[in-house]
Formats: structure tokens, sequence, C-alpha cells
């Protein structure tokens, strides 16, 4: 063994060999570990700072398209919640906006890219309004009518996309995407069509009659879409924390093979989130048409599924955290339509604020996931 | 029935180019092992920078689409940092590169003005004799100039993926990144260069919507054709020249679109809207059947996957 040893240095170029490695690393003298461990404060603290990096940098680009740094201040927290009709346009925004959040949330559950929201709520919002001009059931129970015909609606687009993945092995980040578009048209094919409004001839349905929209609790213009989006809320949470079923998801997220191998009906799990997902959708929908605009529109669904994501993404998939997620997209929501009025910014500014913030999150789990060490020379 | 033939085919390539470019980019970035979902990020930022260059600096066709290669080359560079060096989860990454690019585009075109502004874009350059073949000459002889050079640019990259050590690399970073980086290939730049070049030509194809299409700018005015572009891919197995029949397939639907009324057949506008969606998903089950061990393989096998020298696997 000695005379191999001996004769290696005189083969190979002498090359100091941990300079070399040091030089090939991706980050140049430094080296990636995967931490073991990361202490729930530092989690929180990462976080945090990913999201205020994100609202700052999101600040930045507003006061670049010309809102002032105090005007924007002022928007975003005095005058949002100075006054009570402020904030009960806040609460009212956040319903939908929870609701969407928990669709995602429990498709992301079981690794199931739920990207068709918007799709969903459309075909949810439909079937309502279905329910309304054809005054199907009996008045008392007409809102409940439509609220079960929504969750089915949602459910029965969601089924397509479920079903190809399952038989044909489509991608349903695709699949549910396409669906967005398909849905939109018929929306459009029936608000220029048969549903157009008889009174007014624009292209929305007509207004619901006062048995078909949500209540108001008695407080401002708050209606009874926000109690509803709490009442899921604590059902999803229950399904997804406490129940079986919630276990078995569990499983299926963390590895899927793993859960096909101890018996798991994966393929039952991963189906039952995916369409109780789409239900969900629907029913925000549903919130929106009933509980906040009386009628069928053509835009009432944009940006929520996206929202929905970034909800379920921030929140880790926790119905709980979801709430509170929701609230501050709501307040950007309510912010943003006063910088369109004031200012002239575009709708799509909340899409921009939103991306930035994953981004910046994104950037953030980095390290909670790895820690960057600094390679030392001949160690 | 032979004038509408015609008509239809000759305007073929103008619909056919931008799902081509799209799809070709998103082979590149994805033959690296990189999932790129972003595509429709890139061709709304595209068509932006491009209308943007076209109003700001005149009618220089050639600077317009560079202008809208390189903002979307470098719109990527934040995918790129956040796929390959934070190992961010690679589907959250694409969707928010979308999302990013929606929010940025409709914020800058509608500051700036450049709504519905009309650029007088791309001309039909007819081919001298060529273009006075009957038949032929109208539907491949009089096209304009990003039409002419789909080709090329095709054979370019075919060839670079297939016949140079470059594209070697590049697809073994994309078939076993720890393979590759063991025999010295840096995993990270390849990486970055495949998602950059992606872009770029994703870009070029949101460049030839707004300035050699539309001839204007509208916010979202790629119109889900980039997620059309991802489904291609899957469809043409990560493949150039099946990726450009395919696209000519659907540039071949989407030029019906219009013209179906025209003939007199009485479906509802809005279905007809709905057909390259619905096509789009056919042709994802149709590339789904059959899915023999062989097919398979022709996924980048590391697709998808954050590669970390460090992490056991």
């Amino acid at each position: 063994m000695t005379d191999i040893d001996h004769n290696i240095p005189a083969a190979l170029p002498a090359v100091n060999n941990s300079e070399l490695r040091a030089k090939r690393q991706g980050f140049g003298r430094f080296n990636l570990e995967v931490r073991q461990h990361a202490s729930a404060w530092y989690q929180v603290v990462a976080l945090a700072g990913g999201v205020g990096a994100g609202l700052f940098i999101a600040a930045l680009i507003l006061v670049a398209s010309g809102v002032g740094f105090s005007d924007l201040a002022n928007e975003f927290i005095f005058s949002i919640f100075s006054t009570p009709r402020s904030l009960s346009d806040v609460l009212t925004q956040a319903a939908p906006l929870l609701i969407v959040g928990l669709a995602a949330a429990v498709a992301f559950r079981v690794r199931f890219w739920n990207i068709g929201i918007e799709g969903q709520m459309i075909l949810g919002s439909i079937a309502a309004t279905g329910v309304a001009i054809g005054n199907i059931g009996p008045a008392p129970l007409r809102v409940a009518t439509m609220f079960i015909a929504a969750a089915l609606g949602g459910m029965l687009w969601m089924l397509i996309p479920a079903l190809l993945r399952i038989r044909h092995g489509v991608n349903e980040i695709i699949s549910t995407l396409l669906l967005n578009y398909v849905a939109f048209n018929l929306l459009l094919h029936l608000l220029y069509g048969s549903w157009k409004d008889p009174k007014s001839g624009f292209p929305n349905s007509e207004q619901y009659e006062a048995v078909e929209r949500l209540a108001t609790v008695g407080w401002e213009s708050l209606t009874y879409a926000l109690p509803l989006a709490l009442i899921l809320t604590a059902v999803i949470w229950w399904l997804l924390n406490v129940s079986r079923y919630g276990y078995f998801t569990r499983v299926v997220q963390a590895n899927p093979r793993m859960a096909a191998a101890m018996g798991l009906p994966v393929i039952a799990v991963t189906m039952g989130a995916a369409l109780l997902s789409g239900a969900l959708a629907g029913v925000a929908g549903f919130a929106i048409s009933a509980g906040v605009e009386y009628r069928m529109t053509q835009g009432f669904f944009v940006g929520y599924g996206f929202s929905g994501i970034l909800i379920a993404f921030l929140a880790r998939n926790n119905p709980l955290g979801a709430v509170l997620v929701a609230l501050c997209v709501a307040t950007l929501f309510i912010a943003s339509q006063s910088l369109q009025v004031f200012y002239q910014i575009p709708g799509s500014v909340v899409q921009l604020v939103q991306a930035v913030v994953v981004i910046c999150v994104a950037a953030s789990e980095f390290f909670i996931r790895y820690r960057i060490r600094r390679i030392h020379r001949g160690s | 029935m032979v004038d509408f033939f015609i008509n239809w085919a000759a305007n073929v390539p103008a619909f056919a180019v931008p799902f081509a470019l799209a799809a070709l980019g998103l082979i590149v970035t994805e033959k690296s092992g990189v999932l790129s979902l972003g595509a429709e990020g890139y061709l709304l930022m595209g068509a932006l920078a491009a209308a943007g260059a076209s109003v700001v600096i005149g009618d220089h066709s050639l600077v317009a689409f560079a202008v809208g290669a390189l903002a979307a080359a470098a719109l990527s560079l934040v995918f790129a940092l956040m796929a390959v060096t934070l190992r961010a989860n690679q589907v959250v990454a694409g969707l928010v590169m979308v999302f990013l690019a929606q929010g940025l585009t409709g914020l800058i075109g509608t500051q700036q003005g450049w709504t519905n502004r009309p650029i007088a874009g791309l001309d039909r350059i007819p081919l001298g004799p060529l273009a006075d073949i009957p038949v032929l000459g109208p539907i491949l002889f009089r096209q304009d100039m990003l039409v002419y050079l789909t080709l090329p640019i095709f054979f370019a990259v075919a060839y670079l993926l297939s016949h140079t050590m470059v594209g070697l690399r590049l697809r073994a970073v994309g078939d076993a990144p720890e393979a590759a980086d063991a025999a010295g290939t840096s995993v990270t730049i390849y990486r970055y260069g495949a998602i950059i070049a992606g872009a770029a030509i994703v870009g070029l194809a949101g460049a030839y919507l707004s300035v050699g299409v539309a001839k204007m700018w509208v916010e979202g005015m790629s119109g889900g054709r980039g997620w059309i572009a991802v489904a291609l891919v899957i469809f043409a197995r990560w493949q150039p020249w099946r990726a450009l029949a395919g696209a000519v397939l659907f540039g071949g639907i989407e030029a019906l679109i219009p013209r179906v009324a025209a003939v007199g057949l009485q479906v509802p506008q809005y279905f007809m809207l709905m057909a390259p969606y619905i096509v789009t998903l056919a042709v994802m089950v149709y590339a789904n059947l059959n899915k023999s061990t062989e097919r398979r393989f022709d996924e980048p096998r590391g697709l998808g996957q954050p590669y970390l020298r460090e992490e056991r696997r």
C-alpha cells in the first residue's frame, strides 16, 4: 500500500486541492450547508424580514411611479383604519380572499397545484347566478341554494383537471390554468348573450333580488360573507389539523410514494382535496357576487387566483394564518383602489406588490433552509 | 374555397411564430433542468419593451426586437436568482414571474401612456420571384422578417443543443446535475445561461406579438399564449422540431378563428375563442397516451429539482 501512495504525487500534477475545490464552488469560497434545525424564532424573524423587505421594495416602486411617501403611509394606514366605513370595506374584501386562500391551501396540502382558482370562481358564480335568475328553490332558502350550487359548480370545474391528472397524467398546473381562459369565455358568452342585464343592457347579470343576497350583519355594509368565511376557516382547520383525513394529507404532502407504500388511499386523498379546493373557490365566487356586488360582473374574479396562492404560501397552508394574511391582502386591495382613483396607478400594481413580497419571502426561506459557511484555506 | 385556404394558410406563420419561439426558449431553459413556468411573463415583458422602444425611438423594428429580448432576459435574472441561487421551489418562482410581469408591464405601460399607440411594425417582404409562385408564393414567401428568421433560429438552437459541447454540457446539467458537477461543469453557470438565453428567445416572441402582429400594445396582450407554449413543450417532448410542428398546429387554429364566421358557420364567438385552450388540453392528453418507458426519458431527468452539491439525495 505504501508503494502506491508514494507513486501518486509523481503521476498527478501538484494541485492545491482545497483551493481548486473552493474556486469551483458556485459561491466562490463560500459553501452552502443544509440546516438540520431552525428554531421557531429564527423562522419567524426570517419570514418577517422577507415580508418587510418585500413591502419596502414595493413602496419604493410606488414612490418611483409618483405617489408621495407620506401619501402612501396615509393611504395604507390612517385612512383605512380611521373610519368604520373603510374598515368595513377591508373586512368585506377579506372574506372572498380568505376563502380563495383556503382553496389554495387545501390543494397545496396534497401537492396539487390549483392555479385555476379564478376559473372555479367563475363557474361558482355562474351556478349561483343561474339559481338566482331561474328563481330555483323556495325563496327563504334561495341564498343557501345558491351557496350549494356555487360549491358544486366550482367542484365540477375542478373535476376536469383532477380526472385528467389521474386518468391521463396531465399536469394540473397547465390544465387548471388553461381552464381559466375557457371559463372566462363562457362567462362572456353568458353576459353578452342570454344573461345580459335586461334593464340597462350592460354586459353583467341583472341585479340579485333581496332574497338572493347575503344579509348584512347590521354594522356598516358588512355582510354575512365574512362570518361564512370564518366558519369555513374553522371547518378547514379542523379537517386539515385534527381529522384523520388531515393526517393523511400531511403524509401525502411529505412523501406521496411512501404514503402509497403504507397503503394510504393516495388517489382518493388527492382527489378529495382537489375537489374541495374547487368547491371553496366556487364559494368565493358566490361570496363576491351575492355578498359584495349583488350581480355577476365581467371581472369580479380578477387577481384572486394569485392572491389565493400568495395567502396559502405566506400562511404555510395553515387556515388560521390565512386569516391574518387575507386581512393584509384585503388592505392592499382597498388601498390600491384609492391609489387608482387619486394617483392613476393601474390596478395591476396589486399583483406587482404581491409578487415582490413572494420573491422576498422565497429569499428569506433560503436563509431558513441553508447556512452559508466560509471555507477556510487548507481545511 | 381555394382563396379561403390560401388566405388562411398565408396567415398561419404570423400566428405560429410566437408559439414556436416561446416553446423554443422554454426548451433551452428546461433542457438545463429548470422548470420554466414564467413564459407568459417573458412574453408580456418582451411585448411591452418592444412596443415602448418603437414609441420612444421611432420605427426601427430590429432595435425594438432586441430591446424586447433584452428586457425579458433582464427580468429572467430575478427568476434565475430564485430558482438557481436561492434554490426556491421552481413552480412558485415561475408563477411569481408571470404575476410580477403582469404588474410591472401594466404599471409601466399605463404610466408611460403606451396603450393603443399605433406602431408601424413589420412589413411583409415578398421574396422576389418566389413570391409569384401560385399558391405557395403567398403562403411561404410573402411573410415578414421574423417569420423568415424563425427557421434559422431553430436550426441554430437545435444544432447548439445536440451537436456542440455547450449543448452537451447543458443537457448533462439538466439530466444529471451531480454527474455534470463531478465532471467539472458548473451547474450554476449553465443554468443561469439557459434561463437568460431562453427568456431572451421568449421575449423575442413577445416582441413579435406587439410589434409584428398587433402593431400596438395593450395590457395583458399575450392572452395565455405562454401557457400554451408550456404545454407545447411537453407535447413536443423537449424536441425543437416537434415544437415547431406543434406551433404550426396552434397557429393554424388561431388563424382559423376569425375566418370561421366569415364562411358563414354559426359557432358562437366566445366558444371559438375557447378553441386554442381546449385543443391544448386535448393535445396534453394525447401526449400522455401510450406513455412508454422510452418516451418518459425525453423529459430532462433533473427537471424542477434545485441542485445543491451538499444536499443528500
